[in-house]
């Protein structure tokens, strides 16, 4: 009969098969595969930037104000005749500092929340629940911009501001992943054989919560790209002169007639990286947890 | 004897599936007679209820009606045109199901939903349809039914549900009302006075009623006829009582023999039909039973039986039947009904 | 549908908005009024001149004595005080006019978003797995992938300047805002720019729910009536499809708000959004904190609007 064959012994998932599993359903879903081709492309274009760019990104009259693509300046140039390649090249390194540096910051503050209120449930608990519901119904970008406006506008400063409006959603599931395993059999076996705490949670719970975070952080990226992108449009994120997708695509809008130009080359960059990591987020998804289609 | 008011031709109903072609139906006929009340028996997925949506041609996706003729009116119901089809659903012929719960909408009144079933038919004004609502919910026995009309479905018991589903399907004082399995949801007091209501209504408004059930004592207490379905064919059909007191399919031997009996001792264990219910993409060659049949002999496993009169009114597909096993295998002190007990053939099975 | 349990709960839920609203723009203006008189500074204001102001303002008291004057002026006048850049500028006014201007290109790509998101959806579930299907699904993927400044951009790229070469002026779309409220000319096209990224999203949602109903009991019940297929999708099937669709509503309401704050600011649409950054950007804390307040009771009721459209559709949830 089925019942004998039913395991007695506690057993964590098998960790090894599950990512070798998802890594070649990945390596199946094409849209994933060529967002990520651009993607690292997208890296060695913002490392390259560190050391040469066709012209300074803040070199004023390069070629003549406004002037469309040319053999000198393949994108162009701006209103003050930057060169608007180097721009996007520089801006693809702000672009990625800010959603990567994020999302590193979302992780390093929401998962050990997360797995602490999960675990111990109790005040810490109940108290963290609380802040989660209350930031879940005011719009992230409104608070941000509050509080740009309290530490001023720079770098760190969006970063900070992202992160303060996003860590929530990271400690939600990591919250929820602990609730859920720490019933599961081997973690009772874990904690019965009395391993600490800490090693149950970072030894047993975390790795087997790992793909549904890596894909949250995913996703996260191009969220905290798209909010800096909409911040420095409001004028109120990355300042002059150092360039951003967003102030550029700013920049452009209000030179709409007579350089088109300048508008939609960041707003290219901008809308196929976001895409781009979309793409990979789904895939991921789909990769990492198959049962979960769309 | 007056004339069949359905006749169910030689229906074929497949699913296409990633595994390949099931044919849920596979060659059933039958008639059905006005004010009559038939039932078709079967386990799940002989294709009992696919038969029934079939006639309606309900049949969801991804099945499809290959072949047959479903006459009704002189006309082949399946080959008819959307709307010509649209008018007969609910008004001619109505069809009820076996869980009230989902198949109410939960969004919309019960009253509502019975007085719809009269205006997608032109039969009455809005006013008449809901004087007429509150009737029927009368006549089956709902008390209250001004109030309850502006019940929604959730506000209802389970009984009460198919209560107003069985109002439903009368709305329009059909001549055939099909119930699918309309009482295995249900209690088993609740399941008694269904059928009670239905066999009242068959009864005194002369409506026929095709009922589809797995339960052999269902039939018992409701029908005049059965048909008894195994993998999408008809293997036995009759008079019920002739059927109860001398099946001669071993199937059907082997169903009334898995009836609950009041009188049978506590610890007796319920008897079930041994083996599995047969995988409808790759069905058994010859005979379909044959893998489950204690009967068996070397025809079934290659030659497949045609129905044929064992009994005045009554046919089989068996090459055996049971009056063979009785007298040759002894089938009536048969405690063991493994396959091949009685006959002692064992090929291709794996023996303990 | 309107019962007593239902009048009391919304009677609660508005004490509750008003409570919020009040914790919210507390935190602001105790956020905000740590340095004071901080928009000023610009201004190079010395000696009697600048403590005039800041006495205008109330700005050299204690900031417990300003904060009570803040709460109870907003508690029992409604008053927001006055902006700080234009001095004598009252700030309710201001943010009940731009509210109205807001609200109407919200609601307009609310309806637009809603509409045309479900009337895809349904397409798109009814003709599953056929080309109108793909094209939907595909299009959507990329409508939610685009930023909303994105698609106004070259929407404006397309209808006001491409358009009007091509037509040679004729033709085009106008940007800006001439009357207290926006024509049908002025509105369509920023309504589309903030409603379709999420149109694509109730899309989605509503093609997966509407294939989820289909295959429900009930629909092949209503088959076995005699129903027509038009009846039965409209009023069997979509009216179940919608209670999933009605959850996001609340995420909608508070995205078509954010991106509200840009699409204002591209269009030159005089509302809550573009008042809003430009406030930030002149450090017009006053304004900032009034706009704040108004945007926190927006959500408020929306959210209300939101639970109370559950019970109008789904009969088995009351309060």
């Amino acid at each position: 009969m089925a019942s004998a064959a039913v395991i007695t012994r506690p057993i964590a998932p098998e960790q090894a098969s599950l990512w070798s599993d998802a890594w070649r359903r990945l390596r199946r879903n094409r849209l994933a595969l060529v967002s990520a081709v651009y993607l690292v492309l997208l890296v060695a274009v913002a490392l390259v930037a560190l050391v040469h760019t066709p012209y300074s990104y803040r070199d004023v009259g390069v070629a003549r104000p406004y002037s469309g693509p040319s053999g000198a300046n393949w994108f162009g140039a701006d209103i003050l005749g930057r060169d608007v390649l180097s721009r996007l090249m520089v801006g693809a390194q702000i672009s990625l500092i800010v959603g990567v540096g994020t999302q590193i910051l979302v992780l390093a503050v929401g998962v050990p929340i997360g797995l602490l209120s999960g675990y111990y449930r109790g005040l810490f608990d109940t108290v963290v629940a609380f802040i989660i519901n209350v930031f879940y119904g005011i719009p992230d970008l409104l608070v941000a911009m509050i509080l740009l406006l309290l530490l001023g506008p720079s770098l760190n400063n969006i970063i900070i501001a992202i992160v303060a409006t996003r860590w929530m959603d990271m400690a939600r599931l990591v919250r929820g992943q602990t609730l859920a395993l720490r019933e599961r059999e081997f973690i009772e076996a874990a904690r019965s054989s009395g391993a600490k705490p800490a090693k149950i949670l970072f030894g047993h719970i975390l790795p087997n919560s790992l793909g549904p975070i890596i894909v949250q952080a995913t996703f996260g990226v191009p969220a905290a790209i798209l909010f800096e992108a909409f911040l420095s449009f409001l004028g109120i994120g990355v300042q002059p002169p150092t360039p951003s997708w967003g102030s550029m695509a700013a920049d452009g809008l209000a030179a709409i007639r007579i350089a088109p130009h300048m508008v939609i080359f960041p707003s290219i960059a901008l809308s196929l990286t976001l895409m781009a990591f979309n793409f990979l987020g789904d895939g991921l998804r789909d990769a990492l947890d198959p049962r979960q289609k769309r | 004897m007056p004339a069949p008011i359905l006749q169910v031709k030689d229906l074929h109903t497949e699913f296409l599936t990633d595994g390949g072609v099931v044919k849920a139906v596979d060659g059933v006929s039958f008639d059905l007679y006005p004010g009559e009340s038939i039932g078709i028996v079967g386990e799940s997925g002989s294709g009992k209820s696919i038969t029934a949506l079939s006639i309606l041609r309900l049949v969801p996706d991804p099945g499809r009606v290959v072949g047959g003729k479903v006459l009704f009116q002189d006309k082949d119901l399946l080959q008819i045109s959307g709307e010509e089809i649209r008018e007969i659903r609910g008004r001619d012929i109505a069809m009820i199901f076996q869980d009230p719960q989902s198949s109410l909408n939960p969004v919309l009144r019960t009253g509502f939903q019975i007085d719809e079933a009269m205006l997608a038919h032109d039969k009455a004004t809005k006013k008449e349809a809901h004087v007429r609502t509150i009737e029927l919910l009368r006549r089956v026995r709902i008390p209250a039914p001004e109030a309850r009309v502006k019940d929604f479905p959730h506000q209802l018991s389970g009984g009460m549900r198919q209560r107003a589903m069985i109002a439903m399907g009368l709305a329009n004082a059909p001549s055939i009302l099909i119930a699918d399995e309309p009482t295995t949801a249900l209690d088993v007091t609740v399941q008694a006075q269904i059928l009670e209501l239905l066999g009242d209504l068959n009864r005194d408004l002369g409506t026929a009623i095709v009922m589809i059930t797995h339960n052999m004592g269902v039939v018992a207490g409701l029908c005049t006829r059965v048909l008894v379905m195994y993998a999408g064919e008809i293997v036995e059909q009759g008079p019920v009582e002739q059927i109860f007191e001398n099946p001669q399919h071993p199937y059907t031997w082997s169903l009334l023999r898995s009836i609950p009996r009041v009188d049978a001792l506590r610890h007796e264990r319920l008897r079930s039909i041994e083996g599995l219910a047969p995988d409808l993409l790759h069905p058994p060659t010859g005979c379909r039973f044959h893998p489950r049949c204690p009967f068996r002999i070397e025809k079934c496993y290659t030659d497949e039986p045609r129905l044929q009169e064992v009994a005045p009114g009554q046919q089989a597909a068996c090459w055996v039947t049971m009056d063979r096993a009785r007298k040759e295998m002894d089938a009536d002190n048969l405690v063991d009904i493994r396959p091949g007990a009685g006959s002692g053939l064992h090929k291709g099975e794996i023996t303990e | 549908m309107l019962t007593r349990g239902t009048l009391i709960y919304i009677g609660q839920r508005l004490v509750i908005i008003v409570f919020t609203v009040l914790v919210v723009s507390s935190i602001v203006f105790l956020g905000i009024h740590r340095l004071p008189g901080d928009a000023l500074f610009n201004e190079h204001l010395h000696g009697t001149q600048y403590a005039l102001i800041l006495h205008h303002y109330g700005l050299d008291k204690p900031l417990w004595d300003q904060y009570t004057s803040f709460l109870s002026g907003l508690l029992l006048h409604g008053n927001l005080g006055e902006s700080l850049v234009n001095r004598g500028v009252p700030i309710t006014p201001l943010v009940l006019r731009e509210f109205t201007v807001s609200a109407e290109v919200g609601l307009f790509a609310l309806v637009f978003t809603i509409g045309l998101g479900m009337l895809l959806g349904v397409v798109a579930a009814i003709r599953q797995n056929t080309w109108v299907d793909y094209l939907l699904t595909t299009t959507s993927v990329i409508g939610y992938s685009m930023p909303s400044f994105v698609i106004a951009t070259f929407l404006l790229l397309v209808f006001a300047v491409w358009l009007d070469n091509l037509t040679q002026g004729t033709f085009y779309f106008q940007i800006g805002w001439t009357g207290r409220f926006g024509t049908i000319g002025e509105i369509w096209l920023p309504a589309f720019a903030l409603g379709f990224p999420y149109a694509s999203i109730v899309a989605r949602l509503t093609r997966a729910s509407m294939l989820e109903v289909i295959r429900q009991d009930y629909i092949r019940t209503a088959r076995a009536k005699g129903l027509r297929e038009t009846v039965i999708m409209v009023r069997h099937a979509l009216r179940n499809a919608l209670i999933p669709v009605i959850t996001i509503l609340g995420p909608l309401v508070i995205g078509i708000i954010t991106g509200g704050v840009i699409i204002e600011n591209i269009f030159g649409i005089p509302g809550l959004g573009k008042e809003f950054a430009t406030s930030i950007l002149n450090r017009d804390y006053n304004i900032v904190i009034g706009v704040f307040t108004a945007y926190a009771a927006m959500i408020g009721v929306a959210n209300l609007g939101v639970d109370l459209a559950y019970v109008v559709i789904d009969p088995r949830i009351r309060y």
